[in-house]
Parts: structure tokens; C-alpha cells; sequence
């Protein structure tokens, strides 16, 4: 599996580069951004996986709109926000936009791991499901030509069965010529 | 999970053929367990035997509609298949839309369409989208979009118009999600505009089909294949009886009405096939 690259995105440098350091450790591409507004630039550039960002952050780009731009610029980034413990109302808030969790402050980095595990394999999950999606698709597509054309096929012989038939059950003519005339359809088909 | 014994296939088959038509595969055991375990859990019962008589007591049918519910496929893809929506786009809406035209110019131009195993909207909102897409000005059609399905569950979801990312990222494009459905957070909301145009009833495709009208163009697709042979005989022969002289059957792709319906013809459109009555 290629590995999960994560941005990182909060104004305490201590924070910051504690998330950067363990996070590197295991084995995650980082990236980091001191606010909202180098996370929007960041964001529009490179294609990341997950999103951490902090909620309060200064600047018109708090954690809110750092969901919101994750969001309308791809709906599979992930976004875990990081709240103080007193914001839990915005917390919910967020998760309202789009977030998949939030981490209260102090970070517990089990907990921390916990969360992108859930994530990874949410998403293998659903690969999983598109790549039987996709083998359905391919064999609906192949068995629907053969189905549409045996249809067709069977409809037409139908049709020269009731020319048929009716020559035959035609009562106006002597049974000699009607199987003569139904001959003649036949080998004319 | 709660295992089936053998003698509950064959009583749970039965009853869930009565309430809905639906024919499960007896040799299927998992499906019974996949679809009702949790069912029965939930109502406290044991066993698929005290779940079958605790439906049949419930004067309420509430455990019956909980028993369809689970045991009904829902499609949860908009535009599922491409070569029935192009065949719509680019086939049978211009040619009904011709046949339709009144020549007086202030009378409107009617079409009814039926999505007949609708489950829960996305067939029908797609035609929706399709004909938006095909006649941005409405104001001279007066467009009806019936859709019905079996489930409870799937027609209130279906009306309400919800759904969640996983069912919508498939078969959409972006500016399509922007223009006919509402963010909201995780989900999509199909915009009023659209919603105005359909309508959702509960409807049991074994029983007679009254006070529905007569249909412009009909969609059964991928239902009648849970259901017997003889069944599909009865259903497609109910469906030629209200739908149009002139109007057009659209059967899933991988359906066949061979042996099933000697009034429909099969008639090819690019890499479509539709039905029309004889």
C-alpha cells in the first residue's frame, strides 16, 4: 500500500512539530502548515490523504474552513480536527462539515493512531468495494451483449415462425400448396 | 448470528414469497441468515420459526415491512448502467416528446414515467436529471415521475431525497452533484426543483395495479428477476396492459423477456435495447 501522506496543520510550533516528528516515526509522509492559510495553499497544490488541523488557529482560516476547503477540493480527504477540551459544541460542528473525528487536547497519540488505523482501513474497504463494483460491471456489460443479441435473434425467429405458421393454417389455399408456400418461406430465409 | 434449520427455509420462503413475491433461493441459507438475523435479534426471538409467527400475529405488519426491508436489494447507484439513460436521452424522451406535442400551443406537452422498482430514488431522480438536462425550460410539459417499490424504508428515503457520499460518488459528476443536490456535511439533499417532479408510493408488484394510469415510458429493471417465471409472466403482461400503444419498456441489461412476454418486440437503439407492444 503506498503510504498515507498526512498534513498537519496547527500555530503551536510545539504541537506542530511534536505531530510532524511522531507521525514521520510512523511512517507517514508529513507535511506541516503554521495556519489556515499556507494549509489552503498546501491543500490546492499536493494531494493528501489525511488532514490534522487544530480548530482555533489565527486568521480568517480556522479548522472549520480548512474542513470546508479539504472538502470541495476532494470528499476522500479525511479530516481529524484537534479541539481544546471546552469546544466540544464545535467539535460537532465540525463533524457536521465533513470531519471524520476530533482529538481533544492534550493529544493521546494511541488514541492519536487509533483514529488513522480506522481510517486506512475504511478506506481499503471501500476500494474493495468499488473493485467488485467494477468486476460486476464488467461482467453485467459482457453478459448483457450476449443476452441482448440471443433477445434479438429470438424475437426475429419468432417473427418468420408466425409467417410460417399462418401460410400453413391459411384455409383459403389446399393443404399441398400451403406446405409448399411454408417451404418456400423457409428456404427464402 | 441466529442459524435456519432446514424447516425454517422452507416456512420463511414461503411467507416471504406471500408478502411479496419475491422467490428466495432455498439452497441460499446464508441469505436468510445474512438478511433476517438481525431482524430477528432485534424482536428478541431465537429462532427464524418465532420470528415467522410473531410476523404473522403482528396486526400492525410491522414486522412484515421490516421483513421486506431486509430482505429487499436496494440499488444505491445514480445512473446505474449508462445504455438505458442514453437510450432515454437520445431515443425514447425525443421521440414520446414528439408523439406528445399537442398543436395547439397553449396546451402543454404530458409525459408520464414510471420507475417500477424504484428503491430508493436514484433511477428516477437520474431521469429527473436527464429530462432537466433535455429541456431546461418545463414550463410547456407537464412531466409526472412515479416511482414505487415494495420496501417502506427505500420509499421514504427515496422521498426524502438523502443520500450519503458513498451512494452519490459513483455515476455523478461533480458540476451534476453541484447543480441538482444541497451539501449538507457527509450527505447530498436532491434540490426542490427536482423533487417536484416525482413521486413515491409503496407499491407490491404481485398485486393488480389500480388507479395507476397509463405510462409514456416504463422502467422495471432488475426486479423481475427475484421473481418465478410464472410471476414475471403475470408482471410484464400487467405492465403492457398500462403502458402506451406507442410508449417504450426499458428491462434491466442482463434481462430477457424471451418466453416471458409475447406482446413485447425487442428493438435495438446503438447498444440498448427497448421493448414496445406489438
Amino acid at each position: 500500500m503506498n503510504k498515507l501522506s498526512i498534513l498537519v496543520v496547527d500555530d503551536d510550533p510545539v504541537i506542530r512539530h511534536l505531530l510532524e516528528q511522531r507521525l514521520k516515526k510512523a511512517n507517514y509522509t508529513v507535511e506541516v502548515a503554521e495556519d489556515g492559510h499556507i494549509a489552503e495553499k498546501l491543500i490546492q497544490k499536493n494531494p493528501y490523504d489525511i488532514i490534522l488541523t487544530d480548530l482555533m488557529m489565527p486568521g480568517e482560516i480556522g479548522g472549520i474552513e480548512v474542513i470546508e476547503i479539504a472538502k470541495e477540493k476532494d470528499n476522500n480527504i479525511e479530516v481529524i480536527l484537534i479541539t481544546a477540551h471546552s469546544s466540544v459544541d464545535s467539535a460537532v460542528e465540525a463533524m457536521k462539515k465533513g470531519a471524520i473525528d476530533y482529538l481533544e487536547k492534550p493529544i493521546n497519540f494511541d488514541e492519536l493512531f487509533l483514529r488513522i488505523e480506522k481510517i486506512i482501513t475504511v478506506r481499503s474497504l471501500l476500494r474493495n468495494a468499488r473493485d467488485i463494483y467494477d468486476a460486476k460491471d464488467a461482467t453485467e456489460h459482457a453478459a448483457s451483449e450476449t443476452i441482448q443479441n440471443l433477445e434479438l435473434i429470438a424475437a426475429q425467429l419468432q417473427q418468420r415462425l408466425d409467417v410460417v405458421e399462418n401460410e400453413l393454417r391459411d384455409e383459403a389455399k389446399g393443404p399441398e400448396a400451403r406446405i409448399e408456400n411454408a417451404l418456400n418461406l423457409i428456404a427464402g430465409m | 448470528m441466529i442459524k435456519i434449520k432446514p424447516v425454517e427455509i422452507k416456512t420463511i420462503s414461503q411467507y416471504i414469497y406471500d408478502i411479496s413475491g419475491i422467490h428466495l433461493d432455498q439452497n441460499k441459507t446464508y441469505l436468510f441468515e445474512t438478511r433476517l438475523s438481525s431482524v430477528a435479534e432485534s424482536l428478541g426471538c431465537k429462532s427464524y420459526e418465532e420470528l415467522h409467527n410473531k410476523a404473522k400475529a403482528d396486526r400492525s405488519k410491522k414486522i412484515e415491512r421490516q421483513i421486506i426491508d431486509a430482505i429487499s436489494t436496494n440499488e444505491t447507484l445514480f445512473f446505474r448502467d449508462k445504455g438505458p439513460f442514453e437510450l432515454l436521452q437520445h431515443k425514447l424522451l425525443p421521440e414520446i416528446i414528439d408523439a406528445r406535442t399537442p398543436k395547439s400551443p397553449t396546451l402543454k406537452t404530458s409525459i408520464k414515467i414510471w420507475s417500477a422498482a424504484a428503491s430508493t430514488g436514484q433511477e428516477l431522480y437520474s431521469i429527473a436529471i436527464i429530462i432537466k438536462e433535455l429541456i431546461p425550460d418545463l414550463s410547456r410539459f407537464q412531466i409526472k415521475l412515479f416511482g414505487t417499490d415494495i420496501s417502506d424504508s427505500a420509499i421514504s428515503q427515496a422521498s426524502y431525497g438523502k443520500y450519503n457520499k458513498f451512494e452519490i460518488e459513483r455515476g455523478l459528476a461533480r458540476p451534476q452533484l453541484q447543480k441538482y443536490f444541497t451539501s449538507m456535511g457527509e450527505f447530498w439533499k436532491i434540490r426542490d426543483e427536482l423533487r417536484a417532479m416525482v413521486t413515491f408510493r409503496k407499491m407490491n408488484l404481485m398485486l393488480p395495479f389500480t388507479g395507476i394510469g397509463k405510462f409514456d415510458i416504463i422502467f422495471c429493471r432488475n426486479v423481475a428477476i427475484y421473481f418465478t417465471l410464472q410471476d414475471r409472466k403475470k408482471l410484464f403482461n400487467k405492465i403492457a396492459d398500462c403502458l402506451a400503444d406507442d410508449g417504450f419498456l426499458v428491462i434491466g441489461s442482463t434481462e430477457s423477456l424471451t418466453g416471458v412476454c409475447p406482446r413485447f418486440i425487442p428493438k435495438r437503439h446503438l447498444r440498448s435495447i427497448f421493448y414496445q407492444k406489438k
